[in-house]
């Protein structure tokens, strides 16, 4: 046992154990815990392989930044694979399994690419895996991705909920160590909404990993007491385990908290984890500074982490790393964790600092080894010694741990994630946050600065900073002393000469310094192309530890100052966010709006079959007792409808109620024909354009009264409608006296069609319906029987005798109930969506099938809708084009097949016979097509090249896509009642 | 994730709330302007970068159509305002 | 003829809840909508005749645009009213039938509404009174606050099932019930 827990100590709860297992293997650790501390306190050093070498791997770091020790957590499909377990919090019955190994952790096959890795440096896939090109997909591609990777998604759904949410504040403090939690303090005093996030599931930040005296009580003490203050504000919100993981435009945040992550099994009334885009005023970013590796040879072994993980585990988690540690440092981090494990009675092996000189002090009887570099780490799943190297002179080490120092990076990616570039300040040696404005303030040592003191009164002097630029003020909270500080200074050190081993900079990705230094050579100099030649800063931790080094190194290598170099650009997300999270409840049935008709009851109870039309669900066909497929019901439809009466829901189409001195003159714009002397209580069916002369959406319009029009549109163009009625209202022409309201959803409204609707129409409508009371485009409002009123209206789509009348919505189900009844002498049957297509395209009446955003007024035969002799309409200029008016554009036909038994298919090409398939032979396509009931025969509508001159040409119908060629005779679009006499009788 | 509008008349929404239509300069031709104002008018936009005017609708909110002046490189939104009085300060 | 009228939810609310939880979605019955617009310049004068209106409450929709929504005032009187109010000043179009009123509350609405909808629901940036037309649950609504822990949401009645079901949805960790308005 080398990594082993206090018998006291840490703020971990010992009276309250907590059963995990890690590989199948059953461990103890204490609430408080993370999987990572309980791991170390059960001397678990190997708990992960690397990406590509298959290297024994173990906990580098206390924190996100973490790029080794990711494993997969919970079982079934629960699992989540690539979870960090340095912040993954114990849970009584966490199961954790190591990722990327086989046959097992310890004994892992893949280790042998280490053997290969002379020919596994960077650019290998490029070079390698180029041909034969057949290979990539076969061969190559399964290869790397069973060779290389991290863990492993399950296939199974995700049992448990995600939410998302808006949260408002004045001040959002991102990061709750000590100088997120005096900025909180000080905005909090004040009386400001504020948030305090820390992605911890216990506030307080690095103050929880320190051995300080703050105002003479523990750093934990001091913790609680700004926390139970701010808490019993009710204008201030805490999240802890929030990440804040992106700045986005106007100040807002994103943030993802996990709600019930440390829950083996979560509730399925609350979220596992929530999604927050938080509205922040101002934010300020306190989130600390993250410490760099050393990069030397064998940095990488199972017991190498960072001073300041070995600190946390020590001060906060009572677990030691090992029983005789040494410590490699360029700086005072170094020395305050030898101090510690002095403290606690852990044997220090040394202290190697890489400066010549250093400017601390060790507690006496540790040896300090100045001036001297870390060349080997021995051991293989553990560390078991170290060679040492000073000035040509090589020493072993005896150890079983080794704590790292390089130094320290501010985390400020926040602050860059919109653009702006951080600066290199030769003083910090570190990348410092750009000035983005007073929206967003670093703070604390986020901002650069180090000790607890200068954090805390620097939280103070940021939140008053922010409140200013707000036009408050505040009063300075008390800031108390700190003792036993340490000095955190470093010098630079970029990379330990003499390595015997792989010496790391990006550990997730195992590139070594010798990959950056080939990427250099191979013309990939550019950090940005570094990163993508060698992978360093690349997958789940996106280069935390390894980038700032990296920089260094390629610096090094070009004698040039890191502020040459730069570093890759910062993006969202901090850390890996979840789809989950990004879903939130939008998933499945959630994901978009149902929109449903006021007559899906009524349809369902008269069995109908949906179809999902963009949101709405509409009746497709009412299949009957011992109809054999859709078809036999939907030629049953349309032949009733024909020869006695059928009902149809057409609630869906849009309905806008124009208003105003200038409704008429507006709709005489919108429209290509006229509307100015429509009659009040008459309807004129009316085509919209674009403004480049193509036919825009179509439908009727009644006028219900001098200045109120009622405007109907297609379903699928409802809303864009809408909208463009409102541009050409509120922008064309603001001067005239026009405005409208949706009233789409108010009514139900039902097609009630064929020879006998006038019969059953007069059952129910107490008002005369005769055909001399209520002509063809008549529009009244009437009186059912029994006193409700409704809005009728006679006009067809199907070409016959028909009339919509509307109900207001809820009287929807119990009218068209009515209507069935009234209608069951005349053989009254419903009919759905199916057999108004077929009803129409028999009639040769277009919907967006025809009018497909190509075809003009003329080419749908509809010329006589376009009026020239308005002097100004929406696409009336740019229709006198030339190539809008040629005479071989596509024009609406009607096509029979010649043999009766070939089905004609949507979309099929049109082609002279003989002639071979191709662009230049190509005569048009088919838009609609169907069996005719009507006919005994398939149809179809098509357009086709100067169609209008070809009735009775023979045309060849090809569609290769079904494998299908025969012959067909154009004909006229209007199958049925040319003359359209029964919308007359 | 997220980025707000400042709706004249309802406040800060996100764009979720909103359509974006285009170039909030154009002015259409009259009947009797040349083939190439109107082609200009219907067919030509310009792809700028940087401060830019815009027609934003804002069709879960008040569903009026609003110029949004911003730099559509940075998302600097410079100002709001209602499109029915910059169309009748045009035609005016 | 009688015809019955149908509430768009009754398929989703099983009846009326004998005992509401502190967080309940209330559905109002047959509640009285009309979108009022305002003629041209006459916006001011249009809104003071809506304020002195009895039993309604008005809600913003846009510029010049409103919702007068009543759970008292019956559809043909409102409708008489505002004919006779409103002429010179607004037009009015009864929506009583294509809108459906979801009445929220209890003491952590917000937290539910905040999964719902965007906007600040803090006092101080939405009093008691204050209305919105916002997206809510994908779909377009307008929200009033009626009391410090009460919230209107009128939403076209196509949606409404979507719209209910997400609410109730966001309201689990609330345990939130849901029925028609006893009202």
């Amino acid at each position: 046992m080398s990594a082993h827990r206090l018998s006291s100590g840490g703020l971990v709860d010992r009276s309250r154990s907590l059963g995990f297992s890690f590989d199948g293997l059953d461990l103890k650790g204490y609430e408080g815990d993370t999987l990572a501390s309980a791991l170390l306190a059960n001397d678990q050093l190997l708990v992960g392989r690397s990406f590509k070498y298959h290297r024994p791997r173990g906990i580098v770091t206390a924190g996100s930044a973490e790029p080794n020790a990711l494993v997969m957590i919970g079982k079934g499909a629960r699992t989540e694979p690539n979870t960090r377990a340095t912040v993954a919090e114990l849970y009584n019955g966490l199961v954790a399994t190591s990722q990327n190994r086989w046959p097992s952790l310890k004994y892992d096959i893949g280790s042998l690419n280490s053997l290969l890795s002379p020919f596994l440096g960077a650019g290998f896939y490029y070079k390698t895996f180029m041909w034969p090109a057949a290979f990539w997909e076969k061969v190559y591609e399964p290869f790397i991705r069973r060779a290389a990777g991290l863990g492993k998604a399950v296939m199974e759904a995700d049992p448990d909920r995600y939410e998302k949410a808006w949260a408002h504040c004045d001040l959002l403090v991102v990061g709750a160590g000590p100088a997120g939690l005096m900025a909180a303090l000080t905005a909090a005093r004040a009386g400001l909404r504020v948030i305090l996030a820390d992605e911890g599931f216990r506030l307080g930040g690095s103050l929880l990993s320190e051995r300080v005296s703050i105002g003479g009580t523990a750093p934990s003490t001091f913790v609680e007491t700004i926390l139970s203050e701010l808490a019993g504000f009710p204008w201030v919100t805490l999240m802890p385990r929030t990440t804040v993981f992106g700045w986005y435009d106007d100040n807002v945040f994103g943030a993802v908290e996990k709600v019930q992550k440390h829950i083996a099994l979560p509730s399925l009334d609350l979220p596992v984890e929530r999604l927050w885009r938080i509205v922040a005023r101002r934010a300020i970013m306190a989130t600390g500074a993250e410490e760099r590796p050393l990069v030397f040879g064998g940095n990488d072994r199972p017991g190498v982490m960072t001073a300041g993980a070995g600190r946390t585990y020590l001060n906060r988690y009572g677990v030691a790393v090992g029983r005789k540690v040494a410590v490699f440092t360029n700086g005072g981090s170094g020395y305050q964790a030898a101090r510690d494990l002095a403290a606690q009675g852990i044997d220090v092996a040394a202290v190697i600092d890489g400066r010549p000189a250093a400017g601390d002090n060790l507690p006496n009887g540790i040896r300090l080894i100045q001036g001297g570099g870390v060349v080997k780490v021995k051991g293989r799943h553990r560390v078991g010694g170290l060679l040492v190297e000073r000035s040509g002179f090589e020493e072993s080490i005896d150890c079983d741990a080794l704590l790292m120092s390089g130094g320290w990076s501010p985390i400020i990616h926040l602050a860059c994630q919109r653009g702006a570039k951080p600066y290199w300040s030769d003083e910090k040696q570190a990348f410092l946050a750009p000035d983005v404005g007073r929206q967003l303030l670093p703070a604390g040592s986020a901002s650069g600065l180090s000790g607890i003191g200068a954090c805390l009164r620097d939280g103070v002097a940021k939140a008053l900073s922010a409140l200013a630029s707000l036009d408050l003020t505040a009063t300075s909270p008390d800031v108390p002393d700190v003792e036993g500080e340490y000095d955190a200074s470093f010098a630079p050190l970029w990379y330990v000469p003499g390595a015997r081993d792989k010496a790391f900079v990006d550990f997730q990705n195992d590139v070594h310094v010798k990959d950056l230094g080939l990427a250099q050579r191979e013309g990939f100099g550019h950090i940005e192309h570094t990163k993508r030649y060698t992978t360093s800063g690349m997958a789940t931790d996106q280069g935390k530890l390894g980038n700032v080094n990296a920089t260094g190194i390629i610096a090094g290598m070009k004698g040039v100052s890191p502020a040459e170099i730069g570093v890759t650009t910062f993006r969202p997300f901090y850390t890996p966010v979840s789809f989950g999270a990004m879903a939130g409840t939008s998933r499945g049935e959630h994901s978009r709006p149902v929109r449903r008709s006021p007559l899906h009851g009524w349809a369902k109870k008269n069995g109908a079959v949906f179809v999902e039309a963009g949101l709405w669900h509409r009746s497709s066909w009412f299949p009957r007792d011992g109809e054999k497929g859709w078809r036999q019901s939907v030629d049953r439809e349309v032949m009733n409808a024909r020869t006695n009466v059928g009902l149809c829901d057409v609630s869906t189409l849009g309905k806008i109620e124009v208003f105003g001195n200038d409704a008429a003159e507006f709709l005489n714009r919108i429209y290509s024909n006229a509307f100015l002397k429509l009659p009040v209580g008459r309807a004129r069916y009316g085509l919209m354009l674009r403004e480049d002369g193509i036919v825009y959406d179509d439908g009727t319009t009644s006028r219900l009264a001098e200045n109120h029009f009622f405007v109907t549109t297609t379903t699928a163009y409802a809303a864009e409608v809408m909208t463009h009625m409102e541009y050409c209202a509120q922008v064309l022409w603001p001067d005239l006296d026009v405005r409208f309201v949706s009233s789409s959803d108010q009514w139900a409204q039902m097609s009630l069609v064929g020879p006998k609707a006038r019969l059953v129409l007069q059952q129910v409508v107490e008002d005369d319906v005769s055909n001399e009371a209520f002509p063809f485009l008549a529009v009244r409002e009437v009186t059912l029987k029994g006193g409700l009123r409704a809005r009728l209206f006679r006009i067809s789509f199907s070409g016959e005798l028909a009339y919509e009348l509307a109900v207001p919505a809820g009287y929807g189900e119990a009218v068209a109930d009515a209507l069935m009844e009234a209608g069951r002498p005349h053989d009254i049957c419903a009919y759905g969506v199916e057999a108004l297509n077929v009803l129409r395209i028999e009639k040769g009446h277009v919907t967006h099938n025809e009018l497909n955003g190509t075809t003009t007024p003329d080419d749908v035969g509809l010329g006589k809708m376009f009026s020239v002799n308005k002097p100004d309409f929406i696409g009336k200029r740019l229709s006198s084009r030339f190539g809008l008016t040629a005479a071989d554009r596509l024009q609406l036909v009607g096509l029979k097949p010649v043999d009766k038994a070939k089905e004609i298919k949507a979309g099929a090409h049109l082609l002279k016979e003989g002639a071979a398939p191709s662009m230049t032979n190509d005569q048009g396509h088919v838009t609609s097509a169907c069996f005719s009931p009507a006919l005994g025969h398939p149809i179809a509508l098509a357009l086709l090249k100067s169609g209008r001159e070809r009735f009775g040409e023979k045309i060849v119908v090809w569609d290769k896509l079904r494998g299908e060629e025969f012959v067909a005779e154009v004909c006229s679009p209007v199958f049925i009642d040319p003359d359209s006499q029964k919308l007359h009788q | 994730m997220a980025s707000l509008i400042h709706c004249p008349h309802c406040g800060s929404r996100p764009k979720e709330e909103f359509s974006i239509r285009g170039d909030a300069s154009l002015v259409r031709p009259s009947p009797s302007a040349s083939d190439e104002e109107w082609h200009r008018y219907v067919h030509i936009r310009d792809n700028p970068k940087g401060r830019y005017k815009e027609h934003w609708h804002h069709a879960f909110g008040c569903r009026r159509w609003l110029v949004v002046e911003r730099d559509n490189f940075t998302h600097e939104v410079f100002s709001v305002t209602d499109a029915a009085e910059a169309a009748k300060a045009v035609q005016a | 003829m009688n015809y019955v009228h149908r509430h768009v939810l009754e398929d989703l609310i099983t009846g009326f809840e004998g005992s509401s939880n502190p967080h309940h979605l209330a559905v109002l019955k047959r509640p009285t909508v009309f979108s009022v617009l305002a003629r041209p310049g006459r916006e001011a004068d249009a809104r003071n005749v809506l304020a002195n209106l009895q039993g309604v409450s008005v809600r913003i929709s846009g510029p010049g645009e409103w919702l007068v929504v009543s759970e008292d005032v019956a559809i043909d009187s409102l409708a008489r009213t505002l004919q006779d109010s409103g002429t010179g000043l607004f037009d009015a179009v009864d929506q009583s039938d294509g809108r459906v009123v979801l009445r929220l509350s209890g003491p952590q609405v917000r937290k539910i509404l905040a999964k719902c909808l965007a906007v600040d629901l803090h006092a101080d940036a939405f009093p008691v009174g204050a209305s919105a037309a916002t997206q809510c649950c994908h779909a377009a609504a307008n929200l009033a606050r009626t009391d410090q822990d009460t919230f209107e949401l009128v939403v076209s009645r196509s949606f409404a099932g979507f719209v209910f079901e997400e609410i109730l949805e966001m309201g689990r960790e609330f345990a939130m019930t849901a029925g028609f308005s006893a009202g």
